[in-house]
C-alpha cells in the first residue's frame, strides 16, 4: 500500500514536471482528491465568471468541459469535416474570437483581428464579408486585417509574428486539409507564441482529419439546424433563427469531451446550449438572461437533435462524412 | 555575321571585323556573301533579345548615374552631370566605362559632350578624340557627314542631292530656306547638337529623390552581409530624410552583381518610415521571401538603397496614454513586414461603401491605402452572410412555385435539399450608376437539411425574355 502511494507520488511529481515543460496547468495532473477544490467555479449573474486566462462561452456544460472556458492564451483548433461546412466552422471560430475579445485584457479598446487565409480558401469559401461579420460577431470593418498567404510556411510565419506581437485580439489561421508541415512542432510553436503573448490563436481547419496537435483545445464543428426566430407571439414557423453549431470537444484540458448543440446569441456575444429534446430545461437564473430568450426556442424543428448522432458518427466512421 | 530578312531576301545586318576585312557590307544579300565565302557563319537576328541585352546594359550603367536612357536599338545616353567627380572626373569615368564594357566583351564607342546630339554624333562619326569640350561643338561637327545629325533618310538624301554633304555646309547656310525646303526637324536637330536648343533625355527609370550607395572593393554575397549593408545605408538615408522632414513610403534596393546583372528589390510601407532598423527588418522579410531566387553568384560590388516615394513625416508627440498610437504603429509595421514577405497585395482591409448591391457594399483594399471615412455597421442592417463569394456561382435550383424559394439546389456538384427558407429580399441593380442595369435579384436565406445556411438569389424575373437563373452568393454561419 505504502509502495503504491509512493509510486503515485512519484508519478504526480513527474506529471507536474511534464506540465511545467508543456505549459499546461498542473491541476489536471494533480491527484484526484487534491483537485477536488479546483472544481469550484465562480458564478456571476448565473453564469460562470471568467477566470484568469479563460473566457466563458456561456454554455455551462461546455465551459466546465473546457475547464472554465475558452483559453485566452493558447492555440485553439476548430476543425470541420468538409469544406462545405465552412460557414459553420468559420462562424464558430469567429464566435470564439468575439467571446475572447470581449472578455480578455484590453477589451475596452477593441483591438483588430488578423485573419490569415492560406491558398485558395478565399476563392473556395468566399471573402469575409464585413456587414455580416459586424452584425453577427460585432466585428467592426476597421478591426479586421486579412492576409493571404500562398504557402503554408508564410502563413505560419505570419501567424507566429502576429501572435508574438500580442496586440491583436485574436489571430485566425485558416487552411484546408492536413498539410504535412502543420505537424506537432508547428502547432506547438503557435501555441507557445500564443501563451507568451497571452493572446488567442485560432486555427481553422476545413475538411481535416483529426491528427495529433499541440493545441490544448480542439473542437470539431458541424452545422446544426438553427432554432426558430422569436417573435412576440412565439416562434415563427419555418423561420431561420440565430446561428447554430454542433460542436464536439475532441481534446480539452480537463480530458472531458462531449457534443454540444450551441446557439449563438449575437446580442450578448455568448453561446446558449440547446438541451436535447428529452431533457429540455429552462435556465433562468437572473434578469439578464431573460432579455434574450433565444434559448427558450424549441429544441429542433427539422429532424432529430443531431448532437448524439454526430458524436457517434465521429467515433465510428469519419470517412464517409467527407463527401463535400 | 548576323542576317535578317529584309524585302524578301536574307541580308546582312551586322558583321564582325573579320567579315569586314573580307569586304562584306551590311545590306548585302546572304546568298551573295555565301557565294564569295562558303564557310561564313550566319546567325539569325533576334531584335527582341538585342533589346533585352541593351536594357540589361542600361541597368548596369545605372551604377554610374541614375539618368540612363535608351537610344534606338544600339545606343545609350548617360547623363553624368554631377556624377563625374565620384569617378575621378569626366575622362576617368569615360575610360572606366569603356574599359569595363570592353572586358565584358562589347565593342563600344563612346563620346563625351555637353549635348546629347553632339555626343551621339561624336560617338559615331568623330575621327580621333571623341570628347568634345563645351564651345567646340561647331568645329567638331563641321567635318562630319550629314548622318551625324540624326536625320531621316529622306531628308538626308535630299540634302545630299543638292550637294550638301557635311554638317559644316549646313551651319553656315541661311536657316529659313533650309527649314522651308527640308522641314523644321532639320534645323531643330542642328540646334540640339550645337546646344542652342535644350534636349532632354528620357531616363528609363524614375529618379529617386534620395539614395545612398556603397561601392565594395570585395564583392559580397551572403544575406547577412547585404542586410548589414542595408542597415548602414538606411542610417545614411535617415539623416537626409530628417533634413527634409519626410519619411519613406517605398524603398528600392539595387544590387549590382559583378557580372553586370542588377537585382532590384522593392518594399513599401503603410506609413512614412525613417527608422533604419525598421527598414532593415522589412528587407529581411523580403529576402526571406526571395530565398533562392536571389542568386549572388560572384557577389555584388555595388549596393544602392533609394527612397522612391516619400511622404511628410509627422513627428508624433507621445502623450501619457501612449498605448493606442504605439499599437497602431505596431500593426502597420507588422502589416508591412507581412507585405514584404507575402507580396504587395497580401494584407487587405475591408472598406464599406453606400450601396445596396452586396458586392459593392464592402470590398477589400490593400492595407495602408488612404481610404475615406471609416463607417460602422448599422446594427439594424439586414441580415448578411459572413462570407461572400468573389463571384456569385451559378447553381441548378428547382422551386416549387415560380416566385418562391428553391426546394433544392446543386452547388459544386453536391445536392442540397432546402429545409427552410426566408425571403425574398429584392435588390434591384443601381440604374443610376450603370448604363446598362443588370437584372433584378431576389435573395433568399436558405437552410439545408443538415443546418448549412446559404444566401441564394434568383436573377431576373419570370416572364422576361431570358429565364431566371439561380446563383449562390454568400455563406451564413
Amino acid at each position: 500500500m505504502a509502495r503504491m502511494a509512493m509510486a503515485q507520488e512519484k508519478l504526480f511529481a513527474l506529471r507536474r514536471e511534464i506540465a511545467k515543460i508543456e505549459g499546461n496547468l498542473p491541476e489536471r495532473f494533480a491527484a484526484p482528491e487534491a483537485g477536488a477544490g479546483s472544481e469550484a467555479v465562480l458564478r456571476h449573474y448565473g453564469r460562470l465568471a471568467s477566470g484568469a486566462g479563460f473566457s466563458v462561452t456561456g454554455a455551462p456544460r461546455l465551459d466546465s468541459a473546457l475547464g472554465g472556458g475558452i483559453p485566452r492564451a493558447a492555440l485553439t483548433e476548430v476543425s470541420g469535416r468538409a469544406t462545405r461546412d465552412s460557414g459553420a466552422v468559420c462562424g464558430f471560430a469567429l464566435a470564439l474570437a468575439a467571446i475572447v475579445s470581449r472578455t480578455g485584457a484590453g477589451a475596452q479598446s477593441a483591438r483588430p483581428i488578423l485573419w490569415i487565409c492560406l491558398g485558395d480558401m478565399l476563392s473556395e469559401a468566399g471573402f469575409p464579408y464585413a456587414p455580416g461579420l459586424g452584425s453577427f460577431f460585432g466585428l467592426a470593418p476597421d478591426k479586421l486585417l486579412l492576409a493571404r498567404a500562398g504557402r503554408l510556411e508564410d502563413a505560419l510565419w505570419a501567424a507566429e509574428e502576429a501572435a508574438r506581437l500580442g496586440s491583436f485580439s485574436a489571430t485566425i489561421l485558416e487552411l484546408r486539409g492536413n498539410p504535412a508541415k502543420l505537424d506537432l512542432t508547428a502547432t506547438r510553436r503557435l501555441h507557445l507564441r500564443a501563451r507568451e503573448a497571452a493572446q488567442p490563436v485560432l486555427l481553422i481547419r476545413h475538411s481535416a482529419e483529426p491528427e495529433p496537435t499541440a493545441a490544448p483545445t480542439r473542437l470539431l464543428v458541424s452545422p446544426a439546424p438553427s432554432p426558430l426566430r422569436e417573435a412576440l407571439a412565439g416562434p415563427l414557423p419555418r423561420s431561420i433563427g440565430p446561428p447554430a453549431f454542433a460542436a464536439t470537444l475532441s481534446k480539452s484540458r480537463t480530458g472531458k469531451d462531449g457534443t454540444f448543440v450551441l446557439d449563438w446569441n449575437s446580442h450578448d456575444f455568448a453561446f446558449q446550449e440547446r438541451w436535447p429534446a428529452g431533457e429540455r430545461r429552462i435556465v433562468r437564473e437572473s434578469g439578464r438572461e431573460a432579455q434574450n430568450p433565444g434559448h427558450l426556442a424549441a429544441a429542433s424543428f427539422n429532424g432529430p437533435d443531431s448532437a448524439p448522432a454526430a458524436r457517434a458518427r465521429l467515433a465510428l466512421r469519419p470517412e464517409r462524412r467527407r463527401a463535400g | 555575321m548576323v542576317s535578317c530578312r529584309q524585302n524578301n531576301a536574307q541580308r546582312i545586318v551586322a558583321l564582325d571585323e573579320r567579315a569586314e576585312d573580307f569586304g562584306l557590307k551590311p545590306g548585302m544579300g546572304i546568298a551573295d556573301a555565301r557565294a564569295m565565302y562558303p564557310d561564313l557563319e550566319v546567325v539569325e537576328a533576334d531584335p527582341d533579345r538585342d533589346q533585352l541585352l541593351l536594357e540589361s546594359l542600361a541597368d548596369w550603367c545605372d551604377r554610374f548615374t541614375p539618368l540612363v536612357a535608351l537610344d534606338g536599338r544600339d545606343g545609350l545616353f548617360l547623363d553624368i552631370s554631377g556624377c563625374a567627380h565620384l569617378f575621378g572626373g569626366e575622362n576617368a569615368m569615360l575610360a572606366e566605362i569603356l574599359c569595363r564594357l570592353t572586358h565584358q566583351g562589347f565593342d563600344v564607342r563612346a563620346a563625351l559632350a555637353s549635348t546629347p546630339g553632339m555626343a551621339w554624333a561624336a560617338a559615331r562619326y568623330a575621327k580621333g578624340d571623341c570628347n568634345v569640350s563645351p564651345g567646340q561643338e561647331e568645329t567638331a561637327l563641321a567635318p562630319m557627314p550629314l548622318a551625324a545629325l540624326r536625320l531621316e533618310e529622306k531628308t538626308r538624301v535630299g540634302l545630299e542631292s543638292v550637294g550638301l554633304r557635311h554638317v559644316g555646309a549646313l551651319i553656315g547656310a541661311p536657316r529659313a530656306p533650309l527649314a522651308r525646303r527640308f522641314g523644321r526637324k532639320l534645323v531643330t536637330r542642328l540646334d540640339q547638337a550645337l546646344g542652342m536648343v535644350e534636349e532632354a533625355i528620357t531616363p528609363r527609370l524614375p529618379v529617386a529623390p534620395l539614395s545612398a550607395e556603397r561601392q565594395l572593393a570585395e564583392p559580397i554575397g551572403t544575406r547577412e552581409e547585404i542586410e548589414q549593408l542595408v542597415l548602414i545605408l538606411a542610417r545614411t538615408l535617415r539623416q537626409d530624410l530628417e533634413r527634409r522632414g519626410e519619411g519613406a513610403r517605398r524603398l528600392l534596393l539595387s544590387l549590382f552583381r559583378v557580372d553586370g546583372a542588377v537585382s532590384r528589390i522593392m518594399v513599401g510601407t503603410s506609413r512614412p518610415q525613417r527608422e533604419p532598423l525598421t527598414v532593415a527588418k522589412l528587407f529581411h522579410e523580403r529576402f526571406s521571401a526571395l530565398e533562392g531566387s536571389l542568386d549572388p553568384e560572384y557577389g555584388f560590388d555595388l549596393v544602392r538603397l533609394s527612397v522612391t516615394v516619400t511622404a511628410p513625416f509627422e513627428v508624433e508627440q507621445t502623450d501619457l496614454a501612449e498605448g493606442t498610437a504605439c499599437e497602431e504603429e505596431e500593426f502597420s509595421l507588422l502589416a508591412d513586414r507581412i507585405r514584404a514577405r507575402l507580396g504587395e497585395g497580401a494584407v487587405l482591409v475591408p472598406v464599406l461603401a453606400e450601396s445596396h448591391l452586396p458586392e459593392r457594399r464592402a470590398r477589400f483594399v490593400p492595407f495602408g491605402k488612404e481610404v475615406g471615412a471609416k463607417e460602422a455597421i448599422d446594427p439594424a442592417e439586414k441580415i448578411r452572410p459572413i462570407r461572400l463569394l468573389e463571384k456569385p456561382e451559378p447553381v441548378e435550383a428547382s422551386a416549387e412555385v415560380p416566385e418562391g424559394p428553391p426546394l433544392s439546389f446543386r452547388w459544386r456538384r453536391a445536392l442540397y435539399r432546402v429545409a427552410r427558407a426566408e425571403g425574398p429580399e429584392r435588390i434591384a441593380s443601381e440604374w443610376w450608376r450603370e448604363d446598362e442595369p443588370g437584372p433584378t435579384r431576389d435573395y433568399f436565406r436558405v437552410e439545408d437539411m443538415e443546418g448549412r445556411r446559404y444566401w441564394l438569389y434568383r436573377e431576373g424575373l419570370y416572364g422576361e425574355k431570358t429565364a431566371p437563373r439561380w446563383f449562390l452568393h454568400g455563406i451564413f454561419p
